[in-house]
This record gives structure tokens, sequence and C-alpha cells, in this order.
């Protein structure tokens, strides 16, 4: 009586199944917790099984179109922003004027435009130059603003030379080993990475060929903290430190 | 409209499938806006209100500027879609204090991770839907109360005749066709995959709810599993 169906029953008889059953078995929610966690550990560490589990979301995100929607509770807004260490509540009224942010914006975009004349005012003028270079000694700025409303790098985008010029105001690092990458983000789509810039000293990046059309008006220079292995990121891992939009090439 | 071949199943301890009736998506969309958020609603221009059904592709720069850190994108989308995330919170968990609980985990998670959205590997309403979802079975998971015992008949089919309102082009083509490639799967597949969805059940569960050896259930939808993925790439 002991048998077969208790032998198929073991569980430890079942060759484990492959990458692509075992990506699709997480998306189903088959798994316990303890296959979950591994699972989970799995996605984090291995692009390629993570783009499994992208596959069969995508296709059993489906099942769910058609599902009724439920009002969220009127506390779970609030508690969320406490969450996010956000104020709870918000000044109504005209936001534009109300907002600090936009203040502080205002303040440190007026601050880069005085620090970026200054450095245009430094550039020696030679006597005689060519219509094109004179073009470049009026490059536009883009200024790239911390959370906390001052100012972390102003970029110059040189588009004929493919190449971006980071100036920071000097600041330290996290300390964990991590530094400062560069991303463009071009309008609507994911970050791409320009690779390292300096914390420190005015570093000039060389944009590869295939991502000197994302640099455009509408577009945004994004800088996040990574892990220096491995630059530049196929995408970012790490907290925004500082973000500008391009507002003109 | 929607008939109703649901089968005992995945109803036993949900509330939520396709009980809304005649009434239109955008009354019920504005139904819902009213009676929930009168202060956001004040705080929101017109100008990027986000209907989050009518217009899916306009998540995706939503998201775009919720990775930039605006924190006004970020309450535009959470007005937009926290009734879809909540829904699919509730599917997972029958109790509603913890599905406000993953609720929240999942709108913490998508302000964290919004900047590794892709819209070239993901739709945006997959994206998010998946966040809500996993956030949902990893409290399921953490705190196994509320199990769900209702007994699975493998040889009742719980297909889902529905005809479901198309609500854009691309994911009424998708639905279609993930429910063509589910209905060629044998009777035992399917409902076994359904309500494994559906209730995010473990395998152990599956097996004693079904009345069927464990060894059996993992084969019967690792099985189905495969042949669904063959279907959806031919």
């Amino acid at each position: 009586m002991s048998t077969s169906s208790d032998r198929f029953d073991d569980d430890s008889t079942s060759p484990p199944p492959s990458d692509e059953i075992r990506a699709g078995e997480y998306v189903l929610g088959v798994l316990d917790s303890f296959e979950r966690r591994h699972t989970q550990a799995r996605i984090a560490s291995e692009p390629t099984f993570a783009r499994l589990v992208d596959e069969w979301e995508n296709d059993f995100a489906a099942l769910t179109i058609d599902i009724v929607e439920v009002a969220a509770p009127m506390q779970v807004w609030p508690r969320l922003r406490r969450r996010l260490g956000w104020p709870v509540a918000e000044a109504v009224g005209p936001r534009f004027w109300n907002n600090a942010g936009f203040w502080r914006g205002l303040t440190a975009f007026a601050a880069a435009a005085a620090l970026a004349t200054f450095f245009i005012n430094r550039l020696p003028t030679p006597t005689e130059r060519p219509a094109t270079e004179e073009k470049q000694t009026t490059l536009p700025v883009t200024v790239l603003v911390r959370d906390d409303g001052s100012t972390g790098w102003i970029a110059s985008i040189d588009v004929t030379r493919g190449k971006l010029l980071m100036a920071p105001l000097p600041h330290a690092l996290a300390g964990d080993g991590r530094v400062d990458e560069l991303w463009i983000i071009p309008a609507g789509k994911a970050p791409l990475s320009l690779g390292y810039v300096s914390n420190e000293k005015a570093y000039t990046v060389a944009v590869p060929p295939a991502l000197q059309k994302e640099l455009i008006a509408g577009a945004t220079l994004a800088v996040t903290l990574e892990p220096q292995a491995g630059m530049p990121h196929a995408a970012p891992t790490g907290p925004i430190v500082a973000k500008g939009g391009i507002q003109k090439i | 409209m929607h008939s109703h071949v649901v089968g005992n199943l995945y109803c036993t301890r949900r509330l939520w499938h396709k009980s809304s009736g005649e009434q239109g998506w955008l009354d019920r969309q504005r139904g819902k806006g009213d009676s929930t958020f009168p202060s956001i609603g004040e705080l929101l221009s017109v100008s990027i209100e986000i209907d989050s059904r009518s217009n899916v592709a306009a998540l995706a720069p939503l998201l775009a500027r919720v990775a930039l850190g605006e924190r006004a994108a970020f309450e535009t989308l959470y007005k937009a879609t926290s009734g879809m995330l909540f829904a699919i919170c509730l599917r997972v968990l029958a109790d509603r204090g913890e599905a406000e609980e993953a609720l929240q985990d999942a709108f913490v998670a998508i302000w964290n991770k919004a900047m590794q959205f892709d819209p070239a590997r993901a739709s945006a309403n997959a994206w998010l839907g998946s966040i809500a979802r996993h956030r949902a079975i990893d409290r399921l998971r953490a705190n196994s109360t509320g199990i769900n015992i209702a007994s699975i008949d493998l040889a009742e089919s719980v297909v889902d005749e529905s005809v479901s309102p198309a609500d854009s082009a691309q994911s009424a083509s998708d639905k279609a066709r993930l429910d063509d490639c589910m209905r060629q799967l044998d009777t035992r597949r399917q409902t076994l995959i359904r309500t494994a969805f559906f209730d995010a059940a473990t395998y152990d569960e599956l097996a004693r709810r079904a009345q069927a050896p464990l060894g059996s259930v993992k084969s019967w939808i690792r099985r189905g599993l495969l042949q669904l993925r063959e279907c959806l790439e031919s």
C-alpha cells in the first residue's frame, strides 16, 4: 500500500523546475514563503531570470484587467505619506505659489544662472574664431537640483561634439562606496546610463553615439548613487541625488 | 452582460468579481472620485487628471515623473490607480485591514522602484498590478491565519466566459490571447492555474483543497505553465 502514489507525493523525487517554470510559479503565487523568498532574491540578482518573471507578469496581468476597482479607504493616503516621511497635511490652495519647492527651485536656478554666467565670462575670448565656435561659448545649461532645493550640478551639453560637461557644487559621497552615476531619461522612457560623474570636479562625459539623440529638450538628467562596479549600469538602483529637465539645447 | 460561470471556487472569500452590473466604468470612477478624495481632488489640477483605464498609455509618462521624485505625480498616480490596486490586494487578502497595509506597501515600493520601470519591458498596468499582488502575497505568506479551505472540484470548469469591456486595444488583445491559450489546457490544469492565481494558493493548499497528491498538483501546474508558455509564444 505504500507505494507509487506515496512516492509520487514525495516532493524530493520531483526534479527542480526549469527557470521558465519557476518564474511562472512565482507569478502564479504557488510558492511557499521559503521558496518565495529564495525566488525574490534571484529576481534581484539575476537579470535573465528577472526577465522571465516580467514575461509571466505581463501575460497573467490579462487576468486582472477587468477587475472591479474598490475605492481605497481615505486613511490610506495620509498613512502612506507618513510612511514616506512626507508632511501629512499638504497646504491647500494655489499650489504653485505655496509650494516651497518651487521657490527653492527658483532660488537655486537664479544661483546657478549666476554661476554659469561666471563660468562663461571666464572663458578666454580668442580674437579670431569661426562662427560655430562662437556659439559654443553660450551653451545653455541644465541645473540638476537636489531634493532640498540646492544645486547639485550644472550640466552643459555640447551636441556637436557629443560631450556633456558636469560641474558639481562639491559635496561628500554617502561613504558606503557608492558613487554618482549620471542618467539621461527621455520623456516617458526608462533611464539610460551616461556613466560616472565626479562629486568634486568638473567632469566631461563622452556621450556614446547611440545616446546622443536623447540629449534633447524635454529629456531629464538625473544623478543616482550606484556601486562603482559594472558602470554604466543597465538600470538605476540607488536614490536620486539630483535631477534637472533639459530646457534647451 | 457578464455571465458568471465561475463556479464555487475563487468567489468563496472574495467580494470583488464583476459585480458592478451595468454601471459604466466612467460612472463608477466619478462616484469613487467624489466620495473618496475630496481634498486630493482640490489639489490636483484638472489638466493632469488621469483616467487609469481609458488612458492606460498615460500611466507610463506619469511613472517617469514619479521616478524623478515628483510628489505631485505620485499623488496623481495614487488617485488614478489605488482603486485597481486595492481590488488586487483584496483578491489575495480577505482581511481588509491587511489589504490596506499591502496597498501601502505597494505604493511605498512604487515610489522607491519607479526608476526601474521600463515601458519597453512591461505595461504600466501590469507593472503596478504585479507589485500590488506580490506585496499582498508576501503578507498572506507572513501571516498564515486566513487559510482558505474551500474545496476545489477539479472536474468543474471555472472558465470565465464573460466578455470583458475593452479597456484598451492592447490589453483586450492580451486578454484574448491568454484566454485562448487557457482554453487549450485540460480542465484540471486550467482550474488549478486559475485558482492558484486568484487565491495565491500554495501547492500545499491546492493539494489539500483539491484532495489530490501534492506531486500530482505540482506536475499538473508545471505542465500547464509549460503549455501556456508554448501557446503564448506561438
